[in-house]
């Protein structure tokens, strides 16, 4: 069960391989040593770099507010600076370009995705900043540093690995990003790749392109799984937590908040709402529910497969860890670097030249989901599974119960509710799902993603509220709820901080 | 066929690092042994051998009779009748006291569980805890329901893993006496493995000296505390003098005087003797060759250095009357004591 949900989930990025091996060596590198791939190059780089280094600015300095500073109405602020998460950033884009017409290129772009990728250094460096211990701050100056010298010396050095590894987490979500960046028309490689594939029946190009974002993802990836590696923990509780007073700088701090809050949250939720309220009369509420219906079905069936499939998975690393097991457990970490219309291409080529009766079928859509979603489902049941520690099964073994028993008696009751909500969440974030579904649904089978998508995209803005509105309603905003609470769970200490 | 533990040629490995090897004992019915040794001497890899959670490379397990692993047999931990308390306690979280108690409990009317689950927890004293959520509970309560919920489906061996390691000081001493009391009273058979000497000496029949992956010694706490096999179980256990010496007309010719040997050596052998701190007598004296250089106060007793002519030495002595710093005393050495000759 296991095993094959892992080499299911490894199909995509395989047959990718294969697809490209069979153009042969000349036409690869004339597809990829053109111009345009430079151009692509560039534009996307560009776009990943500028975005992250902005992400980690404005989410250090967000967090770093919200736990250290004692500017007023701070706990607002707080919550506001992790909400954009609930937006997808496809929407956001919609709402956007909704209310100014003009919005598009490099700068929408960056906007967009700064403002959206934002909250993920936020959140790690906020996790950090409680963990640091702000009294080694004190001894620092006891001892004779400068303010500027305390933060050179000994805050940054504990919060820079959460900052960078946000800043590479945002970096990896732009150059996976597929919606946004084609709403505000910015040439990258998942808009170019799209366009490719859609423009030809001559899919190599699409296919090249596919492999140089890969390999340019994985890169991404080595940096960040080194960053992680060079990480400072006491693993205690830090003693307090020391407040600066901001003095004359809280005004134009509460301004700048301000103005992130309106870009990030006030635009998009005031057009997405006003052109709601706008287009209320012209609804159609036939198209509107099928999509949701449809949305909804995909989503469950995609994220309990997933999550089931996860399950079976981390029982079987985590309880039987053996080298067969990690080994499972980091091959599904690859797909984690293929971006969605990557891998929906891939299932492209794979079900036309291997299985053509699952070509355009649900099946494909699910087969894609279990491969983008499985690393996250993974990491989201993992955690409640480990903290049914690995004595509670020993003891229930000497006390006589088989491995299935002890499985049902102890380890499910434990993680049953940790279990329940990963399952909840990777349903949501299946529900927000665009490129995939996109490329591979059967023929007119519309969802909220690709009817927010098709009528954006003629510049239908009041027919795509509605889609939009429920995308953000019903996936978004619960799906953030669930990860804070989930968050929380990871971090007891955090918990004890704030009682 | 008496011995209800009999482990013999017992080897293992974790990659190229052995951890156990050649070890052998045979424990009898209703015998408690604690298996002593310090971090990494592979006491809880034996306990994990015994009860089934790891396989041994080579040699041979076998509980009340049967083989459970041997080469070729392997039985799976739910099926070898082994109580196992961990050094957390490990209880389930979601189930309180009376569902941790009664788990392991199989075949039994609603009736007959119920009432063998109250006789136990009147047993361990927690009655009055039976509906207790088993997080509510205190560190020794932990322990007494882990012990009852091990005890509950008589096993043919109860393994305790340093079970009294995370307790403050004055309440282990109190569980480890209730811990025996009922051990006794179901007349159960108990390994307990921990690197706490006072703890392995003063709980059990017969302590096993557990020293590279091997038992360097079996034998009751007296014999142990007083007759070490050698000069390196002489030092693990308690403090001991150190001091050479050569055997001449049947004593141990040494710079202490001329000692009585416990064990027959050859004739002019050389070697060296262990001297417990409290064997040494010190005698006040204003013409004596030694003089007292420090002294720790404990209250009960004192730990006293005292300069003699040839060497530092370290003894005990009752607290209140312990010599000063700068006294003249004479040393005496009480009783025999143990030869280790060199080779």
């Amino acid at each position: 069960m296991a095993v094959s949900a892992v080499l299911i989930s490894l199909i995509p990025l395989i047959y990718l391989l294969v697809r490209v091996a069979t153009i042969g060596i000349s036409e690869i590198a004339e597809l990829i040593f053109q111009a345009r791939t430079l151009e692509l190059i560039i534009n996307s780089l560009l776009l990943a770099i500028t975005v992250s280094v902005s992400a980690v600015l404005l989410g250090s300095m967000q967090a770093w507010v919200a736990v250290r500073s004692n500017l007023p109405g701070r706990t607002v602020f707080s919550v506001l600076a992790a909400l954009p998460l609930a937006i997808p950033s496809y929407v956001a884009a919609y709402a956007w370009i909704a209310v100014t017409p003009g919005f598009s290129g490099f700068f929408a772009a960056w906007l967009l995705l700064t403002v959206g990728t934002a909250p993920l250094v936020y959140l790690a460096v906020s996790a950090a900043l409680v963990r640091f211990d702000a009294g080694t701050e004190e001894v620092a100056q006891s001892l004779g540093a400068t303010k500027f010298q305390v933060f050179r010396k000994v805050t940054w050095p504990n919060i820079r690995t959460a900052a960078v590894s946000g800043g590479l987490l945002s970096a990896l979500y732009v150059l996976s990003d597929f919606g946004a960046v084609s709403i505000v028309r910015y040439d990258t490689f998942t808009r170019a790749i799209y366009n490719a594939y859609r423009a030809s029946f001559d899919r190599n190009q699409a296919a090249a392109l596919a492999l140089v974002l890969v390999l340019v993802t994985v890169l991404i990836l080595y940096f960040e799984s080194k960053a992680k590696g060079q990480k400072f923990t006491t693993g205690k509780i830090a003693g307090r937590l020391g407040r600066v007073e901001l003095g004359a700088w809280k005004v134009p701090m509460f301004l700048i908040l301000l103005v992130l809050a309106t870009v990030s949250l006030l635009v998009p939720l005031g057009s997405l709402l006003g052109w709601s309220i706008e287009g209320f009369g012209s609804v159609d509420w036939a198209a509107v529910t099928g999509a949701l219906a449809n949305s909804v079905g995909l989503a469950v069936s995609g994220g309990l497969l997933t999550s089931f499939a996860a399950l079976a998975i981390a029982v079987l690393t985590i309880r039987h860890r053996q080298k067969l097991t990690s080994l499972l457990e980091r091959s599904v970490w690859l797909t984690h670097a293929t971006p969605g219309i990557v891998v929906a291409l891939s299932l492209v080529f794979f079900s036309n030249q291997v299985v053509p009766w699952i070509y355009q079928t649900t099946l494909l859509v699910l087969i894609a989901y279990l491969a983008l979603f499985l690393p996250n489902a993974l990491a989201a049941v993992s955690t409640p599974i480990r903290q049914s520690p690995k004595a509670l099964d020993e003891v229930s073994s000497s006390l006589g119960l088989s491995t299935m028993q002890t499985l049902r008696k102890v380890v499910l009751p434990i993680a049953g509710p940790g279990i329940f909500a990963a399952t909840t969440l990777v349903i949501l974030t299946v529900l927000k799902e665009l490129p995939a579904t996109l490329l591979l649904r059967p023929t007119g089978m519309e969802t909220l993603a690709t009817r927010l998508w098709t009528e954006t995209s003629v510049a239908a803005f009041s027919a795509a509220a509605p889609y939009a509105l429920l995308l953000v309603v019903l996936a978004g905003f619960p799906a953030w709820l669930l990860n804070r609470a989930i968050r929380k769970d990871l971090e007891p200490m955090e918990m004890e901080r704030y009682q | 066929m008496s011995s209800t533990l009999k482990i013999s040629s017992l080897t293992k490995s974790f990659g190229s690092q052995p951890v156990l090897s050649n070890l052998s004992i045979e424990i009898a019915p209703k015998e408690f042994v604690s298996v002593l040794g310090s971090s990494g001497s592979g006491k809880t890899t034996l306990l994990r051998l015994i009860a089934g959670f790891d396989t041994p490379d080579t040699g041979e397990i076998s509980i009340a009779g049967n083989k459970v692993a041997s080469e070729g047999i392997f039985v799976a931990a739910q099926a070898r009748k082994v109580g196992y308390v961990p050094q957390d306690a490990a209880l389930f979280p979601h189930l309180n006291v009376f569902e941790n108690i009664a788990f392991g409990l199989k075949g039994l009317s609603k009736e007959a569980k119920s009432s063998r689950v109250k006789a136990l927890l009147d047993l361990v004293q927690m009655s009055a805890f039976e509906t207790s959520d088993s997080s509510s509970l205190s560190g020794g309560q932990k322990h007494r329901v882990a012990l009852a919920r091990a005890i509950a489906p008589e096993p043919e061996l109860i393994l305790l893993d340093e079970p009294f390691s995370a307790l403050d000081a004055e309440l282990r001493g109190r569980i480890r006496d209730d811990v025996r009391e009922v051990l006794d009273k179901t007349g159960s058979t108990t390994v307990l493995v921990t690197h706490d000497q006072e703890e392995a000496l003063s709980i059990a029949d017969r302590v096993a000296l557990l020293r590279d992956g091997n038992f360097a010694q079996i034998g009751n706490p007296r014999e142990i505390y007083s007759s070490p096999v050698d000069l390196g179980v002489a030092t693990f256990l308690g403090d001991s003098v150190i001091i050479a010496g050569v055997i001449e007309g049947g004593k141990v010719v040494t710079s202490l005087g001329n000692l009585t040997p416990l064990n027959s050596s050859a004739e002019g052998s050389r070697g060296k003797v262990a001297i417990r701190p409290e064997n040494f007598y010190l005698q006040p004296d204003l013409n004596g060759d030694s003089t007292v250089v420090g002294r720790q106060f404990f209250g009960h007793d004192a730990v006293v250095d005292v300069q003699t002519p040839k060497q530092l030495i370290r003894a005990r002595s009752s607290g209140p009357f312990a010599p000063e710093i700068g006294m003249k005393v004479t040393v005496w050495v009480r009783g025999a004591v143990n030869f280790y000759p060199e080779n």
